[in-house]
């Protein structure tokens, strides 16, 4: 059996690599697989963290700020909502996507997904949860959010008084319970285990 | 030592989604994911030119543009994205608006001269170190998303600074332009398929 390089379409032995290794392609160097020890079970129990995190995150104030007295408290949603009152609706759809929904999204598929692998349980939907999260994961851009607050609070830590929130707190949490996700999610293990669970049934 | 082939070559491919490996004459539809067959990801060139051309077009109003107006004190500013960093630079912030320079202006006009130096490459079959064009591909498919920073920052700034004529700040006609331009160019890099780089390479067989 072979397999072929995404990105250079050069045909290769599979490599095993040990747990913590990496494979490379030998001719253009893509990462062909990173293999992480009962990545499974942690990709699950991330995940179900990260869905615990997302709700104080997306509800709680993170910046508030105090401008000549006046208070204003700042969540992930008050900015979709400042952008519609503006009439910024695209800008606003964006933002709603890439920083709530995607991240919610890519969250819940990921448990879904590292559920029934976990239980081994066949389920036709699995084959697609599993392309649509390779699919979103780059538009999910909590990240570049984690920049932007802080871009922003530099900004305004001139004119104004800044006061941080639980819901900031939260939203740090859920960073970087999302990069321990993505740094123990093994798709290629992912695919393998659900081809073989689909073959089954 | 046996010549490096590739899966093409040999009469195989790889399928997108989920990488099985399929012999090209037998199936339309990949076995284990059922995602449709192709080689290459079909019209590759041909859309990530169409992408990069609605890109440039809208990277103009984008930057001609106010991408928001602050009001301090009854006085109303509208910043375009370089009127915003040289405001930055002015009130002592120089990091701060290293990185926005990064993010707004650098990283897009890197991919859009980026991939069109890739299309270029494709198209009139350049013989040269493919394995560096590649390493171009991914950096230009990394950083894209971080040229959302400027939109996240005006998202949050418009929530927050809001009363009235005291003090406001209010996201300008270029925000939705500027948004285009990332997504545009998002989707331009996910579209190309590096692969075609390869294909061409003479000194690789
Ligand atoms: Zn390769």
């Amino acid at each position: 059996m072979y397999e072929a390089c995404p990105e250079c379409d050069l045909l290769l032995k599979p490599a095993t690599p040990e747990h913590g290794e990496k494979a490379h392609c030998s001719r253009c160097g893509y990462l062909l697989q990173r293999p992480r020890k009962h990545s499974i079970e942690r990709t699950l129990a991330l995940s179900l963290a990260g869905l615990i995190l997302i709700v104080p995150a997306n509800l709680l104030p993170m910046v508030g700020i105090k401008i000549f007295g006046n208070s204003r408290d700042g969540t992930l949603w008050s900015g979709v909502s400042a952008l519609l009152k503006e009439d910024m609706w695209a800008v606003a759809l964006l933002v709603l996507f890439s920083s709530v929904l995607l991240p919610l999204v890519n969250l819940v598929l990921a448990f879904l997904i590292s559920l029934h692998l976990y239980l081994q349980k066949a389920n036709v939907h699995l084959i697609r949860w599993m392309r649509w999260l390779q699919h979103l994961n780059e538009w999910a851009m909590l990240e570049v959010y984690a920049l932007g607050i802080i871009v922003a609070c530099v900004k305004l830590a001139g004119m104004a008084e800044l006061r941080f929130g639980f819901g900031l707190y939260a939203f740090i949490a859920l960073l970087i319970v999302n990069a321990m996700l993505s740094n123990e999610l093994d798709s290629y293990l992912f695919w393998r285990r659900i081809a073989q669970l689909s073959k089954k049934s | 030592m046996k010549p490096l082939n590739t899966a093409q070559k040999q009469g195989f491919i790889r399928c997108h989604d989920c990488g099985n490996l399929i012999k090209s004459t037998t199936e339309a539809l990949c076995p284990v994911c059922g995602h449709s067959v192709t080689a290459r990801k079909p019209h590759s060139v041909k859309q990530t030119i169409a992408l990069i051309i609605s890109a440039l077009c809208l990277y103009i109003p984008a930057n001609i543009f106010p991408i928001m107006s602050v009001t301090q004190l009854g006085v109303a500013k509208t910043h375009t994205i370089v009127g915003g960093i040289a405001a930055l630079i002015h009130s002592d912030m120089v990091p701060i608006a290293l990185l926005v320079l990064v993010a707004s202006i650098l990283v897009p006009l890197m991919k859009l001269l980026g991939l069109s130096l890739l299309l270029l490459c494709v198209h009139y079959q350049w013989q040269t170190n493919a394995r560096l064009f590649t390493r171009l591909y991914r950096v230009i498919a990394f950083v894209g998303r971080w040229s959302m920073l400027d939109i996240f920052i005006i998202s949050i700034l418009v929530a927050l600074v809001d009363l009235g004529g005291v003090a406001q700040v209010i996201a300008g006609s270029a925000a939705t332009a500027f948004a285009a331009v990332v997504v545009l160019t998002m989707f331009a890099a996910k579209s190309f398929d590096p692969r075609l780089i390869w294909d061409h390479q003479l000194s690789y067989e």
